[in-house]
């Protein structure tokens, strides 16, 4: 076991990781920084982003950081902290043409600026995209820049298990070297985390198998309380049968939403914004389609279905390639010819790590950034387009802020106690293991249980069975086997570790749905379909403790927009 | 995935265990339903019949680059490709070539980025450029010159495919793609480093097209590499045996380096009939400088004037006014002097009246078929194999010897993988009584190239262990052939310089389709 340190040491390599890579390198090339992947970063879930980035660029044109702000917080159903927006909308520019600087190929209009596009819920079309692959040609340009630094390490496939806290104050990490299998305990002044969202406790979603929330789950453990859980995002578009996404910029061009009459259902839900009326209001409407009998109905179940025909090929070809390609060879459809067969999966989850503005944690020289994190910019329902943007801007902070702090502070010793602790929960309690439980079985067992209880419409009895049902699984948990006993990259290890992680958030996103008996946003509740602002104008926080998540509230920071009814 | 199995398939898949060093095949028996892709395989044998199996994944859905494997012989993504597509009963998986296996499936992708690292990856301007908060433009006419080249997921499968990566030195397709993307790329202003950057290593490349062929996101990387020559050629930086070839090419027409009048030499007592004696035939025969001018590789050229001659048919060929065809040429980048070989012989090909050309040279056919301004003709041209291929169809040729020996066909890139020609040849040596014709394990489209492709024939200087002939011949001795088919002057010259070198003459021998032919009529 080897002792590394590194004055930052950042968890995740997608776009908040990388940037924050960049950011703190261009505080001082003195500062050492590292960052942590368990996967190849190029290979990060990222790079599925499709439809854009949101930024305000054409203020001559009628768009400006106040109405860009507006639609974020009514998108946000009013639990967005506004002045965390109202600082995200402004930096978000500097972003899009930073990114432009380091080469990303954006798509033009015909004058040769960079072109945006209608998004759900917006009220200009400020959705800066590259055809529909914005995720990869982010992704690939930021690592790029960030393998243009001498003093980053990329530690590539290396495994993240826990946070070292010593004092209040977060001293480190312990890492798998997965080519090995050998932990290691990882040193830092400060740490930042982004490792994403948590969409894969669910078994319908958009998310790549590798984003399991690691970094959400040992935030928890350290100690630090996580933010509005129970808010997970459903988009209403995501290919039958294997969820993965169709990007909401299908919409944005132009594209229909049929059910099985070929109606265009959506002007019963929103008369106004239609099929681009944000995704939580679209993803109920297909729900109520499919649960009163009206949607298609494939080998695969019911579906809705998304017509693009009336766009054309030349249109589709150009603006929409790479969905084209998923609905042609994984989904059986041509697109230009057929509706795609889709119906809304988890997507996005609104809740995270709790963070300030300066993406700080309860714990000293602890930051979060991107999915992973929860400022909150979203709220109760993110808009498409503003993830990409909360990664660059925070993750941009994150490395800012962490440069800082450990400019400022010394690295803290570590008692081998604590680490040889963690070995022995990781290889004796996991890897050792010898009961008869499958991993994949459990696994299978908790994304079906939070399929079932825990989706669009939610009831306090579906929620009180899921949460009953996670907690005899994590029981069964405690009796796998892993059935590779091999130490060199033992990805049935890395199963088992993701799954305690992910048992961990979702109970914690149960017990947080239960407690919020109202409606905002995502978080739809059959019994309480209201909004109700004065009991719940609040986040939710939530601490570990042995006898399970504990709650406690506090205040959504409002500056100059009151709540109103939101209808689209 | 929810329905009824529509059939169950074999999957045979290469493991390696690294604790004890030992490399197997695991075999699973997979319930396959529509939809089902390999990665879906692969899941179903984890969770259900082989916790241990090891192999990456994350997207699932063809944009993260991970989960590349060999199918059958052939790269690419497992998520991408549905297992009832493959029309296979039993399909083998192994881990992507040329990258060292960590674990089953899982290789070292480490040596495919390090690659990166030697060519900027970002916009190169002034700093103050950089610096100002405004929006460089670019017009779609511009963007679009080389947003194709963007689509890259560096998922190694071109890398793995390659037969220069064998030679570290060689920055890959990926990598040499990425550089070109920037010189195309109307904002940037970092040529003259871009174009230092690959200068030493670009001539390796053979044009063998397997990175085009395979690449999941369509990304044409072999014509980065021949952008990249181009621009190298226009700015006169290239290495003195690339200058060599061209400036013989300028001087005599052909990169032989020998006057155009000594062109009919190789027919000498064979009574072939030429331009300008004759401007009329029913074939007119194109028998490419290699076979004209190489002492060998004649022996080739007068085995196919034997058999036309055995077949009665009325040919004839260009003479000294059959120019090279241009199609190495072309490959190494220099567009302006295939242009003008090309265009003499298509006012060869106009003045001359025959019903079809044939060649002996699969880049002959290469060219003529897919090249402007040859192209544009629509020539009735046939490479031989296609040509004898009928004749012994329709039973006119008639081999009657036989010939007694274990036979390795090796697909030749022009004619297989570039032009999908893959059962004529087979036909031909099949048809031969005593000839044991046995595959290559890496055969058809994925037939690994013997080096000789886009001038590198000439232009050669890798050590021995870095040269693909080497890498090729050693595939053939461990398969016990005595003798190695080929339908290719080029890949003639090339295999056999590799026996040599691997003094194994004594063993195994190269032999073209035309030479075996002629000793069994």
């Amino acid at each position: 076991m080897e002792v590394l340190s590194h004055d930052i040491v950042i968890v995740g390599a997608g776009l908040a990781g990388l940037r924050a890579a960049i950011a703190a390198s261009e505080v001082s090339d003195k500062l050492d920084v590292a960052v942590i992947s368990k996967v190849y970063p190029v290979r990060s879930h990222s790079v599925c982003a499709e439809g854009g980035t949101n930024a305000v660029l054409r203020e001559k044109e009628g768009d400006s950081y106040d109405l860009h702000a507006w639609d974020t917080i009514k998108g946000s159903d009013f639990l967005a902290d506004q002045d965390v927006v109202e600082f995200f909308v402004k930096q978000a520019p500097e972003e899009i043409i930073k990114l432009e600087h380091w080469g990303l190929p954006w798509s033009r209009d015909a004058n040769g600026r960079i072109n945006q596009r209608s998004g759900g819920g917006q009220s200009f079309p400020r959705v800066c995209f590259a055809a529909d692959v914005t995720g990869l040609q982010e992704m690939h340009t930021l690592y790029a820049k960030a393998s243009t630094y001498d003093n980053v390490t990329f530690y590539n496939e290396w495994f993240a298990t826990s946070i070292i806290t010593e004092d209040n104050r977060a001293a480190g990490l312990t890492v798998i070297d997965l080519k090995t299998g050998e932990m290691h305990c990882m040193k830092a002044k400060a740490v930042i985390m982004a490792t994403g969202g948590y969409a894969r406790i669910y078994e319908f979603t958009t998310f790549s198998h590798t984003a399991t929330g690691d970094g959400v789950a040992m935030a928890y453990r350290a100690g630090v309380p996580l933010k509005d859980m129970e808010f997970v995002q459903f988009h209403p578009t995501a290919l039958v049968p294997q969820g993965i996404l169709i990007t909401e910029s299908a919409r944005g061009e132009g594209g229909h939403l049929i059910n099985a009459k070929g109606e265009r259902f959506m002007k019963n839900y929103a008369p106004d914004k239609m099929e681009l009326a944000p995704r939580d209001v679209v993803a109920r409407a297909e729900t109520k389609e499919i649960e009163e009998g009206r949607a298609f109905v494939g080998p695969h179940g019911p579906y809705i279905g998304l017509d693009l025909r009336h766009l054309g090929e030349a249109r589709i070809s150009e603006r929409l390639p790479l969905i084209r390609d998923i609905a042609r060879k994984l989904g059986g459809v041509d697109p230009v010819k057929e509706p795609i067969p889709v119906k809304p999966a988890a997507h996005y989850t609104m809740g995270g790590i709790h963070v300030n503005i300066k993406t700080e944690t309860s714990l000293a020289g602890l930051y979060a950034a991107g999915e992973c994190s929860c400022l909150s910019v979203h709220g109760a329902n993110r808009l498409g387009g503003n993830s990409t943007t909360d990664c660059l801007v925070f993750g941009r902070v994150a490395g800012e802020e962490a440069a800082k702090y450990a400019l400022k502070n010394g690295f803290k010793n570590i008692p081998q106690q604590k680490v040889l602790e963690e070995e022995k929960r990781v290889y004796d309690g996991i890897f050792g293991s010898e009961g008869g439980e499958k991993v994949s079985a459990i696994r299978d067992a908790l994304r079906k249980t939070m399929n079932q209880h825990v989706w669009i419409f939610r009831t306090e009895e579906g929620l009180k069975t899921a949460l009953k049902e996670i907690r005899q699984l994590k029981e069964k948990f405690k009796n796998i086997k892993v059935e590779d006993k091999g130490k060199t990259f033992n990805t049935q290890l890395v199963e088992a570790l993701q799954l305690d992680f992910m048992l961990e958030l979702a109970e914690v996103t149960v017990v947080c749905a239960l407690a919020r008996t109202e409606s905002r946003g995502a978080h739809a509740r059959l019994d309480y379909p209201e909004r109700d602002d004065e009991r719940w104008l609040v986040h939710t926080l939530a601490y570990r403790t042995v006898d399970g998540p504990k709650l406690s509230y506090i205040p959504v920071t409002i500056t100059k927009w009151q709540p109103t009814a939101r209808k689209y | 995935m929810v329905g009824e199995a529509v059939k169950v398939v074999e999957f045979r898949i290469r493991r390696y265990d690294p604790e004890s060093k030992k490399s197997y095949f695991s075999t699973y028996r997979v319930p396959v339903l529509r939809g089902t892709t390999i990665l879906d395989a692969f899941n179903y044998i984890k969770d259900n019949l082989d916790g241990t199996l090891t192999f990456r994944h994350s997207c699932r859905m063809g944009i993260c680059g991970s989960c590349a494997v060999n199918v059958n012989g052939k790269p690419m993504l497992a998520c991408y490709t549905q297992v009832l597509d493959l029309n296979a009963d039993v399909i083998t998986i192994e881990p992507l070539s040329n990258l060292p296996v960590i674990k089953d499936l899982v290789v070292d992708v480490q040596p495919f980025f390090q690659n990166f690292k030697k060519i900027k990856t970002v916009l190169v301007k002034p700093v103050e450029t950089l610096e100002k908060p405004e929006e460089f433009i670019q017009h779609p006419e511009d963007l679009k010159k080389y947003w194709d080249l963007t689509l890259c997921t560096k998922c190694s499968i071109c890398y793995s495919a390659c037969p220069a990566a064998i030679d570290e030195r060689f920055l890959g397709p990926s990598a040499l793609n990425t550089n070109y993307r920037f010189i195309a790329d109307s904002r940037d202003e970092g040529f003259d480093e871009r174009l230092k950057a690959v200068a030493n290593n670009v001539w390796l490349c053979t044009s063998c097209n397997s990175c085009t062929l395979f690449c999941p996101k369509l990304v044409n990387c072999a014509n980065s590499v021949v952008e990249n020559r181009s621009l190298l050629v226009e700015t006169g930086v290239i290495p003195r045996t690339v200058k060599d070839v061209l400036e013989s090419v300028i001087k005599y027409h052909n990169p032989m380096g020998t006057h155009q009048s000594k062109r009919m030499g190789w027919a000498e007592g064979l009574n072939v009939k030429a331009y300008p004696n004759v401007a009329k035939a029913d074939v007119l025969f194109f028998v490419c400088c290699s076979t004209a001018y190489d002492i060998r590789n004649r022996e080739i050229a007068r085995a196919m004037a034997t058999l036309l001659n055995n077949l009665g048919v009325d040919y004839a060929t260009l003479g000294a006014e059959e120019w090279c065809c241009g199609d190495h040429i072309l490959r190494m980048g220099e567009k302006g002097l295939f242009e003008m070989l090309a265009e003499h012989n298509v006012e060869m090909f106009q003045k001359f009246n025959a019903d079809r050309i044939v060649t002996v040279s699969p880049h002959c056919y290469n060219t003529f078929k897919n090249d402007k301004p040859y192209k544009d003709l629509g020539l009735n041209v046939q490479h031989y194999t296609q040509f004898l291929a009928e004749a012994i169809d329709k039973g006119k040729l008639k081999p009657s010897k036989p010939y007694p020996k274990r036979v390795a066909y090796h697909d030749p890139c022009f004619l297989g993988k570039r032009n999908q020609i893959f059962e004529e040849p087979r036909r031909i040596l099949q048809f031969i009584s005593g000839l044991e014709l046995i595959e290559m394990k890496r055969t058809r489209e994925a037939s690994f190239c013997c080096g000789g492709g886009a001038g590198r024939v000439w232009t050669e200087e890798a050590e021995p262990e870095k040269r693909p002939c080497i890498n090729r011949v050693k595939e053939a001795l461990e398969l016990g052939a005595e003798i190695i088919a080929v339908a290719c002057p080029f890949c003639v010259t090339t295999l056999e310089d590799a026996t040599k070198v691997l003094e194994v003459e004594g063993k195994i021998a190269v032999k073209d389709i035309l030479e075996i032919l002629k000793e069994t009529i």
